[in-house]
């Protein structure tokens, strides 16, 4: 794992968390995020595209899954979209991110790594893949940005452990 | 036709069997990251690090690990919490090992 003394994001003594990102980062982040808002609202939940966003929670009972779908498939699309819309104004208008902040970041990073490995199917052994450098390419060019919104979250991953005392803490999440 | 004694009595064994302990597993899978698939569990579960190592270890090498288990409400809300931070996470009747 990449252990940097500094980075994207870095704890500071108060909790919170200081966004140290280039302004055409912001951009892309906050234009990612909006895009990842419209597949929420505008897409099909069931859509195979989406799968992992929205997995079974049981997989060797369908129809209790049906049940656990329509009681909780509305509320996980709620919980993405309040996640999107604070770190989108975080991300975009600030250099802090509150210490909740950091976890919706974390979250929202997650499910745009997670929609763009879809489409490319990424697979066990794509982990050193890099795609072709040809700039024309549209899969090389959702490639490289996959692979940096994986830097991305290990940097902001990184900064949200040295939060976490070692010996575990309290569930906080409920 | 049986008697209201043994209705009850067929009644509390099922309800027994719908009580038994539920598992949550998450499974490995190509895009999360190690470190944070670690995170979470200690987040969301309160483990310590080495705990939630152990467990991102054994989902990643063995495909699958158990995370917690309880009362089928409780493990829905794991489900739910795990989905939320988008592991791949489903629960299961424990002993229905499939």
């Amino acid at each position: 794992m990449r252990r940097r003394a500094s980075g994207p994001f870095q704890l500071q003594a108060d909790g919170s968390f200081r966004v140290n990102l280039p302004p055409d980062v912001r951009e892309l982040l906050v234009h990612l995020f909006g895009e990842l808002r419209d597949v929420l609202t505008q897409g099909n939940t069931s859509d195979p595209a989406l799968r992992r966003l929205f997995p079974v929670a049981y997989h060797d009972d369908a129809e209790r899954d049906a049940e656990y779908q329509d009681l909780m498939r509305s509320e996980l699309v709620a919980s993405r979209l309040t996640a999107i819309s604070r770190v989108t104004e975080a991300i975009g208008g600030g250099d802090r991110l509150e210490p909740g902040d950091m976890d919706l970041l974390l979250q929202s990073l997650n499910a745009v790594r997670l929609l763009l490995g879809t489409m490319l199917n990424v697979s066990e052994a794509d982990e050193t893949e890099s795609g072709t450098d040809d700039p024309d390419d549209p899969v090389a060019a959702q490639a490289h940005l996959y692979s940096y919104l994986g830097w991305l979250l290990e940097a902001a991953v990184g900064a949200a452990i040295a939060a976490v005392p070692d010996g575990g803490n309290p569930p906080k999440l409920r | 036709m049986p008697s209201t004694r043994e209705e009850l009595d067929l009644d509390q064994s099922l309800d027994t069997t719908t009580d038994s302990p539920w598992v949550v597993i998450v499974w490995n899978d190509p895009i999360n990251l190690m470190s944070y698939v670690t995170l979470v569990l200690r987040k969301v579960f309160g483990y310590s690090l080495e705990k939630a190592t152990q467990l991102m270890l054994d989902v990643h090498h063995k495909g699958r690990a158990v995370v917690s288990s309880g009362p089928r409400e409780r493990a829905e809300l794991d489900v739910y919490r795990l989905h939320e931070h988008g592991l791949w996470a489903t629960m299961q009747k424990d002993g229905n090992d499939k």
